[in-house]
């Protein structure tokens, strides 16, 4: 009786567990989509950071009107790339210190549409070319001073002519880190000199020069070096130079 | 077999009669009816939405939301006004923790109870005056506007709900309301607090609104309103043309001009609290700032929130008493007040560029007692921070980093060089790790422990971690026994009428600024800083040249400090991620020298190397996606 009660209960259990065998059969997501996002008018990729700064916007139209967005972070250097999507029809756009790829007007209508409609599947592409709105150059590398201190040239202008994106410069400033993560998420404000107010606005189109500041930076390492500048729209976002390494002994 | 038939018919009959009322609700369930049919009904339904009310008082952080007894991370270790050791930098409002309810839930829950209220009072007028009526109505308009206020300046423009939802009768499509524009908002609290205005009495109960907060509330909130107008640079519009981020410039002037007009209204209403105060008695007027916040007949309280033991309570004194006065929970010390919030007031030694002097020719000055160095402080000062060797509860507050014991001759040179983040040397400086200390043996014979009893102490964080200690709020004479988690009652003051002074002189001053000269605005400012500055014993303004917008808001950060307003203020100036972009605070160390016996202060940046940055998106908050799931209409902020 009891080997009776036994087996049937076993065999109610296997039955249990095998019927359980419903896989997930849908493909983990596989799908890589990369990109840059690169200056128009310099053809070289838009220095951003990480975090605050360039990131690519998503809507998988595939199955709503109406998605929610996915967004992918562009690295420090204005790529980007995400290797776990699922492939799909994505209308892509960017957003970032520069004219926005997509613009309202204050009733609502979308007045400018540069967004790209793309079936994101195996390996795709996808590159914007936008207009920043500065453009920071160097001139000439960083210069390590003989009292320790290390002063930068740099040269801002703007980056667009259209007339809605021309709002003062608020901020200018040359970042100064101990790693190459260096910019207004990630730097070291004893050393890191700033300009703002009218003092920032009036560096466009000149050469100017900043020092560090807090005097002798200690040696025996190196600091990673990059100019950032900013107008007041929007988020604020930093518009950058790369990044220079300058060793102090 | 017939007399069965008759019985049977009989039996039944006797069920049909019985079944006469089925229909009917069980007793235990309270209806509308017993609610709004009496006072008493209405009584308990206003308690429950004051209850409700989203404020940011002893139960409010950033870190753990509205209404949560557990505050170690507190406001205004966030805006830089105290350092703590539970919060070690800047942040937006927590979106969930621990599954408790989003502050946008709360909100909306306490917008229908408003909304059910006001819809449904008026089917039982009958029973009640008209007064009576439009005296509760006004109450619940009150309530809706300030939680739509704290909607409004957390997300920009929210969904619209000015009646009742009810569902399954509508649809669910039709539920999903859209946010509406930011302007449309401010104008909803402004109308309804314009209502309340006209409806409330001039007095009600305490902690319940009368006539006068709806006034206060409403020069703060279309002050908040003006300020997006003026300052704010993020927009965001929909597909209808509606910006649910931002508010047109132009906007800003007839904002500020509702904001001073409000605050008017209180105007011989309502006064600063001067009981003990006299003129030129700073130890008077020190004592008159620190009653202030005790006494339950000021005349300065506007709006409050009452708690009681022990039905309904907050830990503010457990959290944030000074070490040596800690409770048996061993929570102290939260608050430390910044020697940036310090240096602010007046009556303490300065160098040109404002920061507190503590040295002369690049050596150390010395001084007896730590207090000395802060003799002449202004009182509002003294009340509001407790200073090293300050008294509270009768003992001397002992805060000391540690006793020098190197060389003094020629005087003692900066520990650090300025700037440094550093530890301090180990050479010549004796220091404790925590509270159990070995006490060192000075010159002249007698032992001293290297730290006070409230700290420095190097290796734990339960000290004064900044030099200071906060006495805002401080119950002044509650027993140590009593000094427990959710053992605190004080009454929170969210509105105050000195709030309302500097409502009043941000709106002039601003609308100065925008060209408007149909009232003396800058004289007005004036008279209202000096009222402030003259009850908090600092220095008065010489002339209306020196009002300016800086002036205004500093004036607002010292006398509204540890109120949990300077979070907000910071947003709506957007002077946030300005104030904080990779910011380290400031701190003073008291440093006892054994060859000199006396004391001698470092001031130097906060060693924790606590890095405050606001993130310019946070000035809107991010709509928690769960409601984003539930409703697709609604637009994340920009940058989410």
């Amino acid at each position: 009786m009891k080997k009776l009660f036994y087996s049937i209960a076993l065999s109610v259990l296997v039955a249990a567990g095998s019927s359980c065998k419903k896989v997930d059969n849908y493909a983990a997501p596989n799908v890589t989509l990369k990109g840059t996002v690169t200056d128009a008018g310099t053809g070289k990729s838009l220095q951003t950071e990480q975090g605050s700064g360039t990131r690519i916007k998503l809507l998988e139209i595939s199955w709503s009107a109406t998605p929610t967005p996915f967004y992918i972070s562009s690295y420090q250097d204005g790529t980007y790339q995400n290797t776990k999507l699922f492939a799909g029809k994505n209308v892509i756009s960017a957003e970032g210190a520069f004219v926005p790829l997509v613009q309202v007007d204050n009733t609502g209508k979308t007045i400018v549409d540069k967004s790209q409609t793309v079936d994101v599947k195996d390996v795709t592409t996808v590159n914007f070319s936008v207009e920043p709105f500065l453009r920071i150059e160097w001139v000439g590398d960083p210069v390590l001073n003989a009292d320790g201190t290390i002063t930068t040239s740099f040269k801002i202008t703007r980056g667009t002519a259209d007339a809605n994106f021309q709002q003062n410069v608020s901020d200018v400033a040359v970042f100064i880190n101990s790693n190459n993560y260096v910019g207004n998420n990630n730097y070291d404000n004893r050393y890191t000199p700033k300009l703002s107010g009218n003092d920032a606005n009036n560096t466009i189109g000149k050469t100017v020069s900043l020092t560090t500041l807090g005097g002798a930076l200690p040696g025996k390492r190196s600091y990673f070096v990059r100019v950032g500048a900013r107008i007041s729209y929007g988020l604020n976002y930093y518009n950058y130079t790369d990044v220079k390494e300058v060793k102090v002994p | 077999m017939k007399k069965y038939s008759y019985m049977i018919l009989a039996f039944l009959l006797c069920w049909t009669s019985a079944c006469k009322k089925l229909d009917t609700l069980p007793p235990n369930i309270i209806t509308d009816q017993d609610v709004f049919s009496n006072s008493a009904g209405i009584q308990a339904y206003m308690a429950r939405m004051y209850a409700e009310l989203p404020l940011e008082d002893f139960r409010y952080s950033p870190a753990r939301g509205l209404n949560f007894f557990w505050i170690i991370a507190p406001v205004s270790a966030t805006t830089g006004e105290a350092l703590s050791r539970d919060q070690n930098g800047s942040m937006q409002e927590n979106l969930t923790f621990d599954d408790r309810p989003t502050t946008w839930s709360l909100c909306y829950k306490t917008i229908r109870d408003a909304n059910y209220f006001a819809e449904n009072l008026p089917k039982y007028a009958s029973n009640y005056t008209p007064d009576q009526v439009n005296a509760w109505l006004g109450e619940a308009r009150f309530i809706r506007a300030v939680t739509y206020f704290a909607l409004v300046k957390r997300y920009g423009g929210v969904p619209l709900v000015d009646k009742v939802l009810n569902y399954p009768e509508q649809s669910i499509a039709e539920l999903r309301i859209p946010r509406s524009s930011e302007e449309k908002i401010y104008d909803l609290i402004s109308s309804d607090l314009d209502y309340a205005y006209t409806n409330l009495p001039a007095s009600n109960q305490v902690s319940r609104a009368n006539k006068y907060a709806a006034a206060g509330f409403k020069s703060r909130a279309m002050l908040y309103a003006g300020t997006v107008a003026k300052y704010n640079n993020i927009s965001l519009v929909d597909g209808s043309g509606n910006r649910l981020c931002g508010i047109p410039a132009a906007k800003a002037v007839t904002y500020f001009k509702a904001a001073y007009d409000a605050a008017a209204l209180l105007d011989g209403k309502y006064s600063l609290y001067k009981k003990s105060w006299a003129a030129g008695d700073k130890n008077a007027q020190y004592q008159n700032y620190v009653n202030m916040f005790f006494d339950a007949s000021s005349p300065e309280n506007i709006f409050v929130r009452q708690y009681h033991y022990p039905e309904s309570v907050h830990g503010y004194d457990a959290y944030n008493v000074p070490r040596q006065l800690m409770g048996a929970n061993g929570y102290s010390s939260e608050v430390n007040p910044s020697l940036n919030f310090v240096e602010m007031f007046d009556g303490i030694p300065k160098n040109a560029d404002g920061t507190i002097k503590t040295t002369t020719n690049g050596k150390y000055d010395l001084y007896t007692n730590t207090m000395d160095l802060f003799a002449n402080a202004e009182p509002r000062l003294r009340a509001t921070v407790v200073l090293p060797g300050d008294i509270m509860k009768g003992i001397s507050i002992e805060i000391r980093r540690g006793i020098y014991t190197g060389p003094t001759a020629g005087g003692i040179s900066p520990l650090l060089p300025a700037g440094s983040t550093a530890q301090y040397p180990t050479a010549n400086i004796v220091q404790s790790a925590n509270a159990s200390q070995t006490p060192y043996k000075l010159p002249n014979g007698t032992t001293m422990n290297p730290a006070g009893l409230s700290g420095f102490f190097t290796g734990d964080g339960t000290c004064s971690v900044s030099g200071f200690s906060v006495r805002k709020y401080i119950v002044p004479d509650k027993p140590t026994s009593e000094v427990l988690e959710n053992r605190s009652d004080q009454t929170w003051i969210e509105l105050r009428y000195a709030e309302v002074l500097l409502n009043r002189a941000e709106a002039a001053v601003e609308l100065n600024s925008l060209g408007q000269s149909d009232k003396s605005y800058v004289q007005d400012a004036f008279t209202q800083i000096n009222q402030i500055r003259e009850r908090a014993g600092a220095d008065l303004l010489a002339g209306t040249t020196d009002v300016n917008i800086d002036v205004v808001r500093k004036e607002r950060k010292k006398e509204l400090g540890f109120e949990n307003k300077q979070y907000w203020d910071m947003r709506r100036w957007r002077v946030a991620d300005k104030e904080q972009n990779s910011t380290i605070y400031r701190t003073l160390m008291p440093f006892y020298s054994a060859n000199d016996g006396k004391y001698f202060f470092d001031a130097r940046l906060d060693e924790r190397n606590s890095r405050y940055t606001f993130d310019v998106r946070w000035y809107y908050e991010q709509i928690p996606d769960g409601e984003i799931q539930k409703s697709q209409n609604l637009i994340q902020n920009p940058g989410y």
